[in-house]
Parts: C-alpha cells; sequence; structure tokens
C-alpha cells in the first residue's frame, strides 16, 4: 500500500509537473506556430532561446532563473512587491523551473504537428473568408490538436523527473518543492531509505512509461483520423 | 466584372496577362505549365504579384500599395483537390463556410445541399468521400462563403466520364440558380466548351486571345493551342440537341467528327445536316481542313485529299454539313 509520506510526494510531483504543463502550455504553442511558418526575422532568435534549456546544464537554468526571479533579484522583488508572488523555494517556481526545462520538448513536438498541418487547408480557409487568427483556431489548432496532447504528455512526463534545475531555483522541501527524484535523492541520503527509494523509483519508472505509451496512441490516432 | 493585369516572375517562369471577364462563365484556357492557375492565385490574393491591378467591379484589390488580403476579397475558390477541412464532417465544412458569410446570408446550407445532392452524406467524415463527392462539397462550401466571383481550378480534373459530364452541367446550372460570375481553369477543349460563355487563352505566361467563346475560340491563335485532333468549332448547344434541357453552353464540334456532303445527304440517321458555303480549306499533310459556314455558324471538317478532289471542294462552293449528335 502506498504511505500518507509517498501521496504526498506523488501529489507534489503530479502538481508541479501539471501546472508547469498548463502555464507553458499556451506559449509552447505560440512559438512552435511561429516556427513553423515562413521565415520572419526575430526567427533564429527566438529559435535560439528555445532550445537553450536542452543544452545548458539543469543547475545553470535553476541558478539562472534564482538570478532573475530570486527575492533580491529585479523581476523576483518587483513580482513580490507588486503581486506578493514567490517563487524562489515555492511550488510555483518549481513548476517555473520545471516548464523552462521541459519547453523545448513541448515545441518540437508541436512544431512537428504544425508543420505536417497542410498549408493548403489554412489558403483554403482565407478564400472562405476566415482571418488568420480564425485560420489558427479553427484549422491549425484542431488539426495539430492529437499533436498538442502527445507534446503536453511528454512535457508532463519528462517534467516529473525534472532535478537539477527545480532543486537549485526551489530547493528541497518537502511538501512543498519535493517531487519524485529529489524524494528518490533525499531518502537515499538516509541511513534507512533504501526501501523508500526504491519504492519511489518504481513509481517514477511508472508514470514515465505510462506517459511514453500515451504519447504514441495519442500519435498512432493523429495519424488515423487524418490519413484519408 | 473583373479586370486584371498580372505580371510577376518567379525562377525561369514569368507571368504577364491582362484580361477581363465579364459577368457570365470564363473560361481560363491555355495548356499545362501556362501558368493558369497562378492566375488564380493572383486574384485569389493567395500569391504576390510584381506589378499590375486585379478590380472586381469598382473594387480595387491588388494596384500599386495596395493588397487585399485574401479573406476580404470576397473571392471563392474551389481548387482541384478539393481541399476539404479532414477535422470536420460533410455538415463541418458547410457550416465553417456558412457562419463567415455576411448577414443576410444569400444562400442557406438546405438549398445548397439539396442543389449538389448532400442530403444523404451530410453526416460524414470527409475522408469517406468518393471523388465526385468532394468536389461537390468544394463547390457547395464555396458557393456558402457568398463570394462575389468564384474562381475554379480544374475542379473536374479528379473525375471522368459520366461523373465529369454531370458536374459541369451542376456547375453551369449553379451558376444560372445563383447567379454568380464564375473563371474556370480547364485543358479541355470540352469542358471549356460546355461550360463557359467567354474564354481567356494563356500560353507560356500571356494571353493569345479572349473574348466570345464562339468567336474566340475560331482564331488561328486559339486553334493552334490545340492538338490536331481537338481541331474544331464551338457551337451552341440548342442548336446541336435542338432542345432548351440541357444546360451547356456550347458544344465542341471536332473536326474529325463532320462529314461533308457536296449533294444534299439522304436517308442518314444524323439529325445535324447543315447547308453552308465552303469558306476556306487549309492543305494538311494528308488531309484538308474545310472551314463551311452554315446557318448553325462555321463549322470544320477534315476530309482526306482524295475526297477533296472527288467533291470538288473550292471555296464558294455549295456544301452540307453532317454532325452526329450522339457522337459529341
Amino acid at each position: 500500500m502506498i504511505t500518507g509520506e509517498e501521496a504526498q510526494i506523488l501529489g507534489t510531483s503530479v502538481r508541479i509537473a501539471g501546472s508547469a504543463v498548463v502555464f507553458s502550455l499556451p506559449f509552447a504553442i505560440g512559438a512552435a506556430f511561429a516556427l513553423s511558418r515562413q521565415w520572419f526575422p526575430a526567427r533564429s532568435v527566438i529559435s535560439a532561446l528555445v532550445h537553450l534549456p536542452l543544452v545548458l546544464p539543469p543547475v545553470l537554468v535553476g541558478f539562472l532563473l534564482l538570478l532573475v526571479f530570486g527575492r533580491r533579484a529585479p523581476i523576483g522583488a518587483w513580482l513580490e512587491s507588486s503581486f506578493h508572488i514567490h517563487l524562489a523555494f515555492t511550488a510555483a517556481g518549481a513548476a517555473l523551473a520545471t516548464a523552462v526545462m521541459t519547453f523545448p520538448l513541448m515545441v518540437r513536438a508541436l512544431r512537428l504537428s504544425f508543420e505536417a498541418t497542410d498549408p493548403r487547408l489554412l489558403e483554403a480557409a482565407a478564400v472562405l473568408r476566415a482571418s488568420p487568427w480564425d485560420r489558427f483556431l479553427t484549422v491549425a489548432l484542431p488539426l495539430a490538436a492529437p499533436g498538442v496532447l502527445a507534446a503536453a504528455v511528454i512535457a508532463f512526463s519528462a517534467g516529473l523527473g525534472e532535478f537539477g534545475a527545480v532543486i537549485t531555483f526551489a530547493s528541497n522541501i518537502p511538501g512543498e518543492t519535493q517531487s519524485l527524484p529529489l524524494a528518490i535523492y533525499a531518502a537515499m541520503q538516509m541511513p534507512s531509505g533504501e526501501g523508500l527509494a526504491w519504492r519511489l523509483a518504481a513509481y517514477s519508472f511508472s508514470l514515465a512509461i505510462v506517459g511514453l505509451i500515451a504519447a504514441e496512441a495519442l500519435q498512432r490516432w493523429m495519424q488515423r483520423r487524418f490519413d484519408a | 466584372m473583373l479586370d486584371a493585369a498580372i505580371a510577376l516572375q518567379r525562377g525561369n517562369f514569368s507571368l504577364d496577362v491582362c484580361f477581363s471577364a465579364p459577368a457570365g462563365v470564363t473560361a481560363l484556357f491555355g495548356p499545362s505549365g501556362a501558368g493558369k492557375s497562378t492566375v488564380l492565385a493572383a486574384i485569389a490574393g493567395l500569391v504576390r504579384i510584381d506589378s499590375g491591378h486585379v478590380r472586381l467591379g469598382e473594387r480595387v484589390l491588388t494596384a500599386p500599395g495596395v493588397s487585399v488580403p485574401a479573406h476580404e476579397r470576397e473571392v471563392g475558390v474551389v481548387f482541384q483537390e478539393a481541399r476539404l477541412f479532414p477535422h470536420l464532417s460533410v455538415r463541418g465544412n458547410l457550416e465553417y463556410a456558412r457562419r463567415r458569410s455576411p448577414a443576410p446570408a444569400p444562400f442557406e446550407i438546405a438549398d445548397v445541399a439539396r442543389h449538389f445532392d448532400l442530403a444523404h452524406i451530410f453526416e460524414r467524415p470527409v475522408r469517406n468521400l468518393s471523388g465526385g463527392e468532394r468536389s461537390r462539397v468544394a463547390l457547395a462550401r464555396s458557393l456558402l462563403a457568398a463570394p462575389k466571383l468564384l474562381l475554379l481550378d480544374e475542379p473536374f480534373a479528379a473525375l471522368d466520364g459520366r461523373r465529369r459530364r454531370d458536374f459541369i452541367a451542376r456547375l453551369r446550372r449553379m451558376h444560372l440558380t445563383f447567379a454568380l460570375p464564375m473563371i474556370v481553369v480547364t485543358h479541355q477543349i470540352d469542358d471549356a466548351a460546355a461550360i463557359a460563355d467567354h474564354v481567356v487563352a494563356i500560353n507560356g505566361g500571356s494571353v493569345v486571345a479572349q473574348g466570345d467563346f464562339v468567336h474566340t475560340t475560331a482564331l488561328p491563335d486559339f486553334q493552334n493551342l490545340l492538338d490536331r485532333r481537338d481541331a474544331g468549332v464551338a457551337v451552341r448547344s440548342e442548336r446541336v440537341f435542338h432542345s432548351t434541357s440541357t444546360s451547356d453552353a456550347h458544344v465542341w464540334v471536332r473536326a474529325d467528327q463532320v462529314l461533308v456532303a457536296a449533294t444534299r445527304p439522304q436517308g442518314l440517321s444524323a439529325r445535324n445536316i447543315w447547308q453552308g458555303r465552303v469558306a476556306s480549306i487549309a492543305v494538311e499533310d494528308n488531309a484538308a481542313l474545310v472551314r463551311i459556314e452554315t446557318d448553325a455558324g462555321s463549322v470544320l471538317s477534315r476530309v482526306t485529299r482524295e475526297a477533296l478532289q472527288e467533291l470538288d471542294l473550292r471555296p464558294g462552293a455549295t456544301g452540307w454539313a453532317v454532325v452526329k449528335a450522339h457522337a459529341l
């Protein structure tokens, strides 16, 4: 049976990864759609920024987040005084760090599905009087819907495992920022924690497998639906 | 009334056309690669032009410094590949267009669905439709967006034989019922004749002839675009079929389908025997094209050189053209 402590860790993980996906998805969709269209001036800059977390050490990403959103950092201090929002060492901060780390994965998956959308269908919508924004909402986005779901599942699964950026920016606070990998790490530091570490590792493994299978199934569903 | 001057350069291909399309149906005719589809895309606002203008009635759609975006042009397009939205049903595709037409909508889904025989496939996903059904849905959808002008890019390319004739008849009836000006791209002379009142012939990126269908298609510049076996003339369809039940505009009467008689033929099953006068004779390798001016209009007949001598056909002589309507 699952213990109260384990349930709390799982809950924290799901909350952090879930809010990371929910809040970053609209931005990821915007970035992916922009990058899937023809060339525009800021394209390479946006592309580089989006993909940066893939190549930077996660600890460095966490450190950079502290430099920008820490309590004494300019934006962090402003958020705190104006909106009473604390990011460093909070669950919201853990979600932010997770969102930044999983953003490139999400954009890549979304971009593939926007690029697979036939641009001729957008032309067809245009001559039926649909404005560019209308075409995006009623043609591009619905056609990419399975890809959007798949991207969200992949980002969620990867988000459950985010370690370096989270522990650096949000620390390892049980019930607040202690997600599965952080709890496994903490359990391994304790003399009697091996059993707990094993059990948490099994949860982590199962969630990852379920996520991968779900993403795969969604992609197949997409193909079936639109391969006319 | 559309008035267009379109010039653009894409790699080795250059297009420079200037034409007008009056109310009615205009065929944009020419061989593959002549630039017909590009002309349509430029009128619809789907490609940028280097210079020129596009005016629809009083409204300027393209001019130096002006380019009305495609969705504000009120120009509908039926594409060759139908381009139905795969995430919507037939009904969904039609509603997509209907919702975006300005109020009051000139056409209702029910009327258009009846006109195009769509009731029985209304709830189907579009991937389960046949080629003919897809074309009809695409046509109905474009109509529901209430365009001021409808452009059709080889809309019958996916259809053959009976389905093709059926679709053309529907298109012609649609034009008559809904009073919608149309420009139809095609490289098939029979299709052009059946559907169009006017013709603009394009070859190698420029206009070689334009105007009234019967008159323009008789011009040497137009006939030069045709294959040898397509040489012929356009005849108003009621002259050939002796009834107004056909919705076709013209029938393309090929020179190979017309017999010439030097005396009034008797005991023939053909219903179209037109008396006339030989206007000209153009000698080919081992045959000759005889043009006879008849009451039904000018007719071309291809005869062998031997027949030419035997019948003693020469300009000014009286002759009878025999056209078997069933073969058309």
